[in-house]
């Protein structure tokens, strides 16, 4: 079962529930594809054994064969590759490695070459429960290909959990499709309920099942709840804001080594999302 | 020759842009007929790359001259694919004044970036 975790507004504690959730299962797999800023691994203190750089691939043009004729630039939705007057000029940073250009070229003249654009970690937690993280090289401007291969490393895993990137654009929607199901993680605030019908539209749009976990459930107003309400959204579990909570996140350690009100919220998360026996 | 001048309206009293790729117009002068014209700048709205593609917008139209604000690295790749000369004028004066500025030679080649790129 594949279970990805998102919010839309960053900081309602994505990263805090997929950490806590995958200390508290006894056999799992935690990715963590919020590549542009993974964090955790900072709360799970665990060593890399291995790092495999991610390539992505961009246009190069063979100028020989190349006859000007545009189509090229005309397909590129980046502008990423743009014919000029006596060459075809290509910017592989904008290059988002789609392989349009090469299949609109009617001469044949475009081939791919490699550019770093990131790396994967390797991480062995504790037995029976694996980790790896994804890291998007600064200034790059996807993401995509790095979650798509730590997605695919981890496909054949019977447990996976997902922490997924705040928003919903091309990385959110990458880190999620395919799951079974998805938990947002919210917070009662105007801003996370505003973030949040996003995420549902998304969702809902990609027909997806979700549940809610309200983080930080003493702060802000009722209006979350009416909303899930006359949604009929899920809500999976309410868990309060105190401050010794925030100050055990902000030392980087984990809730459910501390706080049994914790444990308990995450074990019932999974009695919930994956049934009896995994908690 | 066709020179074009960046600018946020469609008339020659129109102030010239402030930014390049994402100026609102192109003006087109052309010096066999004298006469303005004025394009809109399909490149603003691009999401990325929006540098490359003004150029290409302005090599389709057979501009051999063109007045900037600021240019970034990939307008000025661009610019040197497309044999378009590229000239910096002052900001705050009229399309028409940093035209005259052009002839009068007062206006400085851009031969390298002015800013740096922002995707």
């Amino acid at each position: 079962m594949k279970i990805a975790i998102l919010s839309g507004k960053g900081g309602t504690g994505k990263t805090t529930i997929s950490v806590n959730l995958f200390s508290s299962l006894k056999k799992a797999t935690l990715i963590d594809t919020d590549v542009e800023e993974p964090n955790s691994h900072l709360f799970l203190k665990g060593k890399t054994y291995h790092e495999e750089i991610v390539y992505k691939k961009y246009p190069v043009v063979d100028h020989d064969i190349c006859n000007l004729c545009g189509k090229c630039g005309d397909f590129c939705n980046f502008n990423a590759i743009i014919p000029a007057k006596k060459k075809v000029l290509v910017f592989d940073d904008l290059c988002h490695d789609c392989g349009g250009c090469k299949l609109v070229c009617p001469t044949n003249a475009i081939s791919y070459a490699d550019k770093a654009i990131g790396s994967i970690y390797y991480q062995s937690i504790e037995e029976n429960k694996q980790f790896l993280y994804g890291k998007l090289s600064v200034g790059e401007i996807s993401g995509v290909r790095i979650i798509e291969d730590l997605k695919n490393l981890t496909k054949k895993e019977e447990v996976l959990l997902i922490d997924s990137p705040p928003g919903t654009s091309c990385s959110t929607v990458s880190a999620i499709e395919g799951s079974d199901y998805c938990i947002i993680a919210a917070e009662p605030t105007p801003f996370g309920l505003s973030d949040m019908k996003m995420v549902v539209e998304l969702l809902r749009e990609e027909k997806m099942n979700f549940g809610v976990v309200v983080n930080k459930s003493n702060l802000g107003n009722n209006d979350i709840y009416e909303y899930l309400e006359k949604e009929k959204i899920e809500l999976l579990e309410s868990i309060e804001f105190r401050e010794e909570f925030a100050k055990i996140i902000a030392r980087g350690e984990l809730l459910v080594n501390h706080s049994d009100y914790v444990k308990d919220k995450m074990s019932n998360i999974i009695k919930k999302v994956l049934g009896d026996t995994y908690a | 020759m066709k020179i074009a001048i960046c600018s946020t309206g469609t008339e020659p009293e129109s102030l010239v842009a402030d930014r390049f790729a994402r100026a609102d117009y192109f003006a087109i002068y052309d010096s066999k007929t004298l006469q303005f014209s004025f394009v809109d700048n399909s490149a603003k709205r691009e999401g990325s790359g929006a540098g490359g593609k003004a150029v290409k917008v302005l090599g389709d139209l057979d501009v051999e001259i063109v007045l900037v604000p600021e240019l970034g690295p990939k307008a000025i790749d661009a610019l040197v694919a497309f044999d378009i000369k590229s000239f910096q004028y002052k900001q705050g004066e009229t399309v028409r004044a940093a035209l005259y500025s052009y002839f009068e030679k007062k206006l400085p080649e851009m031969l390298e970036s002015s800013v740096q790129g922002k995707h």
